[in-house]
C-alpha cells in the first residue's frame, strides 16, 4: 500500500525526490536539493506528528543526514534523506516547524559541526561548550592533547 | 624521644597512640592526636555517583554492609556538613568543572575516596575523547577502590583505610599550617 504522504512529497517536487522504498510502513525518500528541506518538513507535518531521529553519517566527503518523522495514529516511519557537501556544512533548521527537532539538531552540530540555520539555540548539548573540535567525524584523531584536556584553570 | 617517630612502638594495624604515649606529647601533637582520632570516626560522605558504581555505593549504606556504625552517616549529602567525598562513577570533562565545584564547598579537612576503575585510570573509557582519566589529575585523592564496580565490602574496607591513614596523621594536606 503506497503511503499519502510519499505521493504528496512526489507530487511537490517532482525530480528532486528519489522513493527508495514505499510500502506504507517505513518509506525511505532522498532529497537531492537541500534548499527544499523546510518547505518538505511543512509538508509532512500534516501526516506526521513528530522527528524522532535525526542522523549523519559521515561519508566523506558528502554528510548524510537522515530525518525519522513518525506519527501517533499509526506506526509508519517516513525516512527522509538529504546529502549536504562537506565544504558547505549548513542546511535549514526544521525546529519551526518540528520543535522535537531542536536537541536532536544541536546533537548535529555538536558530534559533526552541522550549521542549522534558523535554529533558535545552536550550542552544544553533549559536550563543554569550549571544547575543541567535533567528535564523530572520520577525519578527527583522539590525540594526546585531546586526552588531556580538562577545561580546567588547575592550581596545582 | 617522640613515641611517634618510632614505628615499631605502634602495636597493631588499625591503632593509635594510646594514653600512655599522649602523657609524653607536645601539646600540639595531642590536640592533633585528639582531632585526628574523632576524624576519623565521623567521616559524614557526600555520594557523588554518576553511574554503576553509585548503585554498589547505596548498598554500602544499606543494612547487610552498614556503613553507619563505622561513622560514614548517610545524611543531608550537602556538601557544607561533609567531610568525605566518594566519587563513584566516570567523569566526564563537562563533569569535571561541576565535580570540583562540589569539592571547593565542603570545608576542610576533606578526603577523597575515588571508587572503580574509571575513576583510577579511566577504565573501559581511557582513550575516549570525553572521559578524565583518573581523577586524580584534577583532585587530591586518598583511597583508591579497585573493581569494576567494587564490591560493598570494598567500601568498607576503604573507609578503615582511611581512618587508619587520618589517625596516624598520614595525611599531611590539612596539616597544621605553623611548621
Amino acid at each position: 500500500m503506497p503511503s499519502k504522504v510519499v505521493d504528496a512529497l512526489k507530487d511537490s517536487f517532482k525530480d528532486n525526490v528519489t522513493v527508495l522504498s514505499d510500502n506504507g510502513v517505513e518509506d525511505v525518500i532522498v532529497l537531492s536539493d537541500k534548499k527544499l528541506l523546510k518547505e518538505a518538513a511543512k509538508l509532512i507535518k500534516k501526516i506526521h506528528d513528530i522527528v524522532f531521529l535525526i542522523t549523519v553519517v559521515d561519508r566523506n566527503p558528502t554528510f548524510e543526514i537522515g530525518y525519522v518523522f513518525s506519527n501517533y495514529v499509526d506506526k509508519s516511519i517516513l525516512n527522509l534523506r538529504v546529502n549536504i557537501m562537506q565544504d558547505d556544512l549548513s542546511i535549514d533548521s526544521i525546529t519551526s516547524v518540528f520543535p522535537s527537532a531542536d536537541w536532536e539538531e544541536r546533537e548535529a552540530y555538536d558530534m559533526f559541526g552541522i550549521k542549522f540555520n534558523g535554529h533558535p539555540s545552536l550550542k552544544r548539548i553533549l559536550l563543554p561548550e569550549d571544547w575543541p573540535g567535533h567528535p564523530l567525524r572520520k577525519d578527527f584523531k583522539v590525540t594526546d592533547d585531546v586526552r588531556n584536556w580538562t577545561g580546567l584553570d588547575l592550581k596545582f | 624521644m617522640n613515641p611517634l617517630d618510632n614505628k615499631e612502638n605502634s602495636a597493631g594495624e588499625f591503632s593509635y597512640s594510646g594514653l600512655g604515649d599522649i602523657v609524653f606529647m607536645k601539646a600540639e601533637k595531642f590536640i592533633d592526636t585528639v582531632l585526628n582520632w574523632s576524624r576519623g570516626w565521623s567521616l559524614w560522605p557526600v555520594t557523588f555517583g554518576t553511574s554503576c558504581c553509585a548503585i554498589e555505593m547505596m548498598t554500602f549504606g544499606a543494612t547487610k554492609v552498614d556503613a553507619d556504625r563505622m561513622g560514614v552517616l548517610f545524611v543531608g549529602d550537602s556538601p557544607r556538613q561533609s567531610d568525605l567525598i566518594l566519587v563513584s562513577g566516570t567523569i566526564t570533562k563537562k563533569m569535571a568543572r561541576r565535580l570540583l565545584n562540589v569539592y571547593e564547598q565542603m570545608p576542610s579537612p576533606k578526603y577523597v575516596i575515588a571508587v572503580g576503575a574509571c575513576n583510577i585510570s579511566g577504565g573501559l573509557y581511557h582513550d575516549s575523547y570525553n572521559t578524565i582519566a583518573g581523577i586524580d589529575r584534577i583532585m587530591p585523592v586518598d583511597v583508591y577502590i579497585p573493581g569494576c564496580p567494587p564490591r560493598p565490602e570494598q567500601f568498607q574496607d576503604a573507609v578503615r583505610v582511611l581512618r587508619k591513614l587520618i589517625q596516624q596523621n598520614e595525611i599531611k594536606r590539612y596539616a597544621k599550617q605553623s611548621s
